[in-house]
């Protein structure tokens, strides 16, 4: 484990040594193996290395990699070079900065209307949730703990489960608990909230969230029906959320992993996502190519999408939000997936549909591809600057031409450019910031390919 | 009648006073109306504040309800009901006005830029389109349509290219992203290049009005959008919403209220006046309001200092063209304004009125990507939708 951590997450010595060899594909190997589908993959319809990296650190930790991290996986001779990296991106910061940005969608973590936890409570909510992916707590811990927890919203970040729905009636509820753990809105578990009360503080929009003694069934006993009679479903929903993050809806001409194993691997991992994750990014469905092989594209999330553009041309971003108040301005390093607040957007995040997290359901995040969109990409004045800028850096400016077309595609695709590739780059004769520009409005870099 | 092609809303984000808008108060005492006045205007039915000379004199051209009444005081909720007809709660964030009629229009619209179009900003508090979807979201200019060029970021090429440097730009992206497939990348790409290549850019230069025009409107933010607002009726937009910050006056009230009903006065005037002339404003409807109005009675003490707090049991709105009559006034506030003397409306009235003129059946099915069973708008109240000032 320490040696591949090493291995891919870099020091500096071999890294300079990695980079004096260019960054194009090792000794035209991807061109040798190219078949009719282009640079992505093989003639099996299997995706290449370069894709596979670039795959996985989207995937896991929700970022393209680097230049140097890119090369050096596709030069890695290490047959087990996949699963050590599927090893090291997990055990990483990352992983848990961007999946648990997916548990706060679903866990509706948002300071205003309509879900109002309001900023004291959303920072410390984040944070347990964070912790939770963090240390791969099991699923069935972590939801006994949001279902039985009482307290102040603002002290125990437990409570807020109960405090984060748009409707706070029993029925309600039923339906919050039922979408996050049994992936159906139903309000049939109604009664087992009819005794949930919330109690102002003197503080401000501080409340207490609290089970009033009595008769009756309470969300204690719901929690333990999931571990009881509804154990199935509550084991399927986190496996058929990683499905459908990394896979998208079911698609014809695409055999996705067997839920029903994975339901297995889960249950025996002792609820766990690592050992799920993992078991879904070492099958045989996750190293298909996108071309031919079915492998299914996802537009790259809203988030992960504005940390890319900000990683690879840097420059300004503008985080003025104006909810919650007072308003919220966030440094231009900030990394988008890390924001904690779903009231804290900006156009761009709009733009691209980020979710609203007002009810929880994995639909309100929208990966779908809008002409205004790519009229943004296409032609946004202050990202076409921030593309000028970059490519005026010195280490693209000191380039040799080919050697800067290697490094542009690198930077942007995580790849090479094929023979050919580099012949069309070569030719048409544009200037950096120009192909800079087609590589940024290529299919290949907005998808997840 | 036609139903009207487009809506212009402009938004008075804040909550403006009605007091010194479209219901003063001119015997209710300093306390209250701060020693200002009204004005007689073009309507011998309608008086409004003496701030408000140029709205005055075109007082035919619109009407003014003066018994909107809701029970939200706080921004997010009652901009949520002023917006979507409906009370927030419940597991759903339904579209806004402004997504839901622009996306039943869509069919009769054949422009290149979306339906729906926001100058400048996006209201920001929660999502115009709600359940729909991102398809229908609205374009959001950003920009400042005061600047010497009106620049909305992603329509025109930036840089000042050339257009035959924009086309080789995208000749070398098709070499070098060729790809067989034609989904939705694609097609979105060709939106975006119709955008680009086609007349649309124009609508946002402003350049091309007169500079008499231009001041006609007024060099404000109001002034320019309303211009620019214009314009994009003339392309054909089914709905734009300009959304004119700073009405949330708690304090410094009247200092703040002066300045922007000067801008708002001329802006509005201008644009109804602009309308007419060019013929636009039978087919156009055009309505004002913030999310509520401001508290009657004047808050003087510390840390206040002669503002007003936010008012929703009684504020005013105004309506014009696009099948509505002009000069009349519907309801009536009490002595005060601080509440409804006759006739209230609510919101889901006022928005289901601007759907009949604009030829949709608020009582009508609502499409929508999850399948939900829900119509346009929930039903009107007792009181009813506004047939008094239907033409």
């Amino acid at each position: 484990m320490k040696v591949s951590r090493r291995l891919f997450l870099g020091d500096a010595a071999a890294l300079a040594a990695l980079m004096a060899g260019g960054c194009a594909a090792p000794n035209g190997a991807a061109d040798a193996a190219h078949g009719k589908a282009g640079p992505l993959e093989d003639a099996d319809g299997m995706a290449t290395d370069a894709v596979m990296a670039r795959r996985m650190y989207l995937d896991i930790c929700g970022r393209i990699p680097t230049v140097e991290e890119s090369i050096r996986y596709e030069q890695s001779k290490d047959p087990a070079k996949r699963e050590h990296l599927i090893d090291a991106l997990l055990a990483s910061r990352g992983f848990a900065d961007y999946w648990s940005m997916r548990y706060c969608d679903i866990l509706r973590v948002k300071s205003e209307f309509p879900i109002n936890l309001w900023p004291n409570a959303v920072y410390v909510y984040h944070r347990r949730i964070r912790d939770f992916v963090k240390t791969d707590e099991p699923w069935s811990h972590f939801a006994t703990a949001l279902l039985c927890t009482e307290g102040s919203n603002f002290r125990v970040p437990e409570a807020n489960f109960l405090r984060a729905s748009a409707k706070r009636t029993p029925e309600g509820l039923s339906e919050v608990a039922s979408l996050t753990f049994l992936g159906r809105a139903t309000d049939e578990y109604a009664d087992y909230f009819r005794r949930v009360s919330y109690k102002g503080t003197r503080e401000w929009k501080e409340e207490i969230v609290w089970v009033e003694p009595g008769e009756g069934p309470s969300p204690a006993d719901f929690a333990a029906l999931l571990g009881g009679r509804l154990e199935d479903d509550f084991a399927a929903t986190p496996v058929r959320r990683v499905l459908h993050w990394i896979f998208g809806e079911p698609k014809e001409g695409f055999v996705r992993p067997d839920e029903k194993a994975l339901v297995k691997t889960f249950r025996d991992g002792g609820y766990r996502l690592k050992p799920l994750l993992r078991a879904v990014l070492l099958s045989d469905a996750y190293a298909r190519g996108s071309v031919t092989g079915g492998f299914p594209r996802r537009r790259l999330d809203a988030e992960v999408l504005d940390d890319a553009l900000y990683d690879i041309a840097g420059g300004l971003r503008d985080y003025q939000s104006i909810a919650p108040e007072p308003f919220t301005f966030l440094p231009p390093e900030r990394r988008s997936i890390l924001i904690e607040d779903g009231s804290i957007a900006n156009a761009f995040l709009l733009l691209f549909g980020r979710p609203a997290r007002d009810s929880g359901e994995m639909s309100e995040r929208d990966n779908a591809v809008t002409a205004k969109q790519r009229l943004y990409l296409f032609n946004s004045g202050k990202l076409y600057e921030r593309l000028a800028r970059m490519t005026q850096r010195p280490e693209v400016q000191r380039k040799k031409p080919a050697e800067r077309v290697n490094y542009l595609y690198r930077r942007f695709l995580s790849r090479g450019p094929s023979a050919d590739e580099r012949k069309t780059a070569l030719s048409a004769n544009l200037a950096p910031k120009d192909l800079a520009w087609c590589l940024l409005n290529t299919r290949e870099f907005l998808y997840r390919c | 009648m036609k139903p009207a092609k487009s809506v212009i809303e402009i938004w008075l984000w804040g909550g403006p006073c009605q007091l010194e808008t479209f219901d003063p108060k001119p015997d209710a005492g300093v306390d209250y109306n701060n020693g200002l006045g009204a004005i007689p205007t073009a309507s011998k039915d309608m008086e409004i504040h003496e701030w408000l000379p140029k709205l005055a004199a075109c007082a035919d051209l619109f009407s003014v309800v003066r018994s909107m009444t809701h029970p939200h005081f706080g921004h997010e909720t009652a901009t949520y009901l002023m917006q979507t007809g409906r009370n927030p709660g419940g597991g759903e964030t339904y579209p806004a006005i402004g997504a839901m009629l622009s996306m039943m229009k869509a069919d009769q619209y054949h422009g290149d830029l979306p339906p729906f179009v926001i100058l400048t900003q996006a209201k920001g508090r929660f999502s115009e389109v709600g359940f729909l979807g991102e398809k229908w979201a609205p374009l959001v200019t950003g920009g400042n349509p005061l600047a010497p060029r009106f620049i909305v970021d992603g329509i025109v090429p930036p840089g000042g290219l050339t257009h035959e440097q924009v086309d080789a730009r995208f000749a070398a992206l098709a070499r070098i992203d060729g790809s067989a497939a034609h989904d939705e990348f694609d097609e979105a790409g060709e939106a975006a290049r119709k955008v680009i290549s086609g007349s649309a850019a124009k609508t946002f230069d402003l350049t091309l009005e007169p500079a008499k025009v231009r001041d006609r409107y007024g060099r404000t933010l109001i002034g320019q959008s309303c211009l620019a607002a214009r314009r994009l009726v003339e392309y054909g937009v089914p709905y734009i919403t300009i959304n004119v910050p700073g009405w949330d006056s708690h304090k410094r009230h009247f200092e703040t209220m002066k300045r922007k009903t000067a801008d708002m006065d001329q802006a509005v005037s201008a644009l109804l006046e602009d309308l007419k002339e060019k013929k636009l404003l039978d087919t156009t409807v055009v309505w004002m309001s913030g999310e509520f109005g401001r508290k009657p009675k004047i808050d003087r003490e510390a840390p206040w200092n002669g503002g007003r707090n936010h008012w929703c049991r009684c504020f005013s709105a105004l309506l014009a063209g696009g099948g509505f009559r002009g000069g009349c006034v519907v309801g009536k506030s009490n002595a005060t304004t601080d509440g409804v003397a006759e006739r209230p409306v609510s919101p889901v009235d006022f928005l289901g009125s601007i759907c009949e003129m604009c030829g949709v059946d608020p009582d009508g099915p609502l499409p929508n990507p999850k399948g939900l069973k829900m119509s346009v708008l929930p039903k009107a109240s007792e009181a009813g939708r506004l047939r008094e000032i239907y033409a």
